[in-house]
């Protein structure tokens, strides 16, 4: 098949970008990006170090997925890019979700009856009761 | 180095492929489903790592603090600036400026360097304290249940992280070394692009490292 066939058409169409007659390619996003990451970072260093009880995590997790999010579709070029890896990448997330969600849900949920005897699952996880014997709760 | 009539190198264009650019999209569409495995590969540790925080909230809070924070920090900066230097390497090498990619990349690897060096103290500083994962855990200043898997899992996860930057830093040497003997260019660049999708990956799993080890 030649270049010229329906394909190589079809992929033209799918793919400006990679054809010869583009506008000249900048550096000028990646050079955004990289400072917005180090205000990220700066960010997530100052917050994180005030221990901000509940909220420390979410915004913790908020500020991780905004910086993972400009890698993603700016240095890895998903912004630009067909369907296909977008849809493979979104994918892995989802599964990571599902399986974060139903094994934390599962641990989180369980209750004395569910649990073997001994084990810190459930109700007992809370501490300081799950301190050692020989520790003193402050 | 021989040139076909379109001025690309010799033999990049597969014979099962019908253009290069059907051959690009498919080599991008490899690349992203290998770094899915990797995701997934990192999931269960992150899976891990959520169940015993829900578990021992107060162990890993304090096994926190006693990690290096400077020096997380400082690997984070050193990281992020890395996957900059190999998106400039990318960008040099599809705009014809070659040692400008080359010098890009070599930056890059000095930095996955800097990485690996600031990582392996923080490992002695830990070594010293007998802040070690599973049974071998004997540090002092940290002696509540679940600290010990709080090192267990820093141990895992920073060390598989590691070996992924080990891994990284191995690819772009190679990608260097093609990129000096002029193998990418405006008409071709898939290669240099996916050494770099890899480095960003490993810079996306630290950047989730970063505050969930270093900052709880």
């Amino acid at each position: 098949m030649s270049e010229s066939g329906p394909s190589g058409q079809a992929s033209a169409v799918l793919h400006p970008g990679d054809e010869q007659e583009k506008p000249e390619h900048s550096a000028i996003p990646y050079v955004v990006v990289w400072i917005a990451l180090l205000f990220f970072t700066v960010l997530t260093y100052l917050t994180g170090k005030q221990h901000l009880g509940q909220w420390a995590l979410p915004i913790a997790m908020a500020i991780a997925c905004t910086k993972s999010a400009l890698v993603a579709l700016i240095f890895m070029h998903l912004k630009d890019s067909s369907g296909m890896p977008r849809l493979v990448f979104v994918t892995a997330l989802a599964f990571l979700g599902l399986l974060m969600f139903f094994t934390v849900g599962d641990v989180a949920t369980r209750f004395r009856p569910a649990t073997p005897a001994g084990a810190p699952f459930g109700t007992e996880r809370s501490q300081p009761e799950g301190l050692l014997e020989h520790e003193t709760p402050e | 180095m021989s040139h076909d009539a379109a001025g690309l190198p010799e033999g990049i264009v597969g014979h099962h492929f019908s253009s290069l650019a059907r051959q690009n999209e498919a080599m991008v569409l490899g690349m992203w489903l290998f770094l899915a495995t990797e995701i997934l590969l990192f999931a269960g540790l992150f899976v891990g790592y959520s169940v015993y925080r829900y578990q021992f909230p107060l162990a890993f809070a304090e096994g926190s603090r006693h990690l290096n924070l400077t020096a997380g920090t400082l690997n984070t900066v050193v990281l992020i600036t890395s996957s900059f230097t190999v998106a400039m390497a990318i960008h040099f090498a599809r705009t014809d400026r070659r040692i400008a990619a080359a010098v890009c990349l070599a930056i890059t690897i000095l930095f996955a360097l800097a990485f690996l060096g600031i990582k392996a103290v923080e490992y002695t500083e830990h070594f010293h304290e007998h802040a070690l994962p599973g049974k071998f855990y004997a540090f002092e200043k940290v002696m509540i249940p679940g600290a010990a898997m709080f090192y267990t899992l820093y141990f895992l996860m920073t060390g598989l992280h590691g070996l992924h930057v080990i891994a990284g830093m191995s690819v772009l040497s190679w990608i260097l070394w093609r990129t000096l003997q002029g193998r990418y260019s405006s008409r071709y660049h898939t290669g240099i692009e996916l050494g770099g999708l890899y480095w960003h990956l490993v810079d996306l799993v630290w950047i989730f490292l970063y505050p969930l080890l270093y900052l709880i």
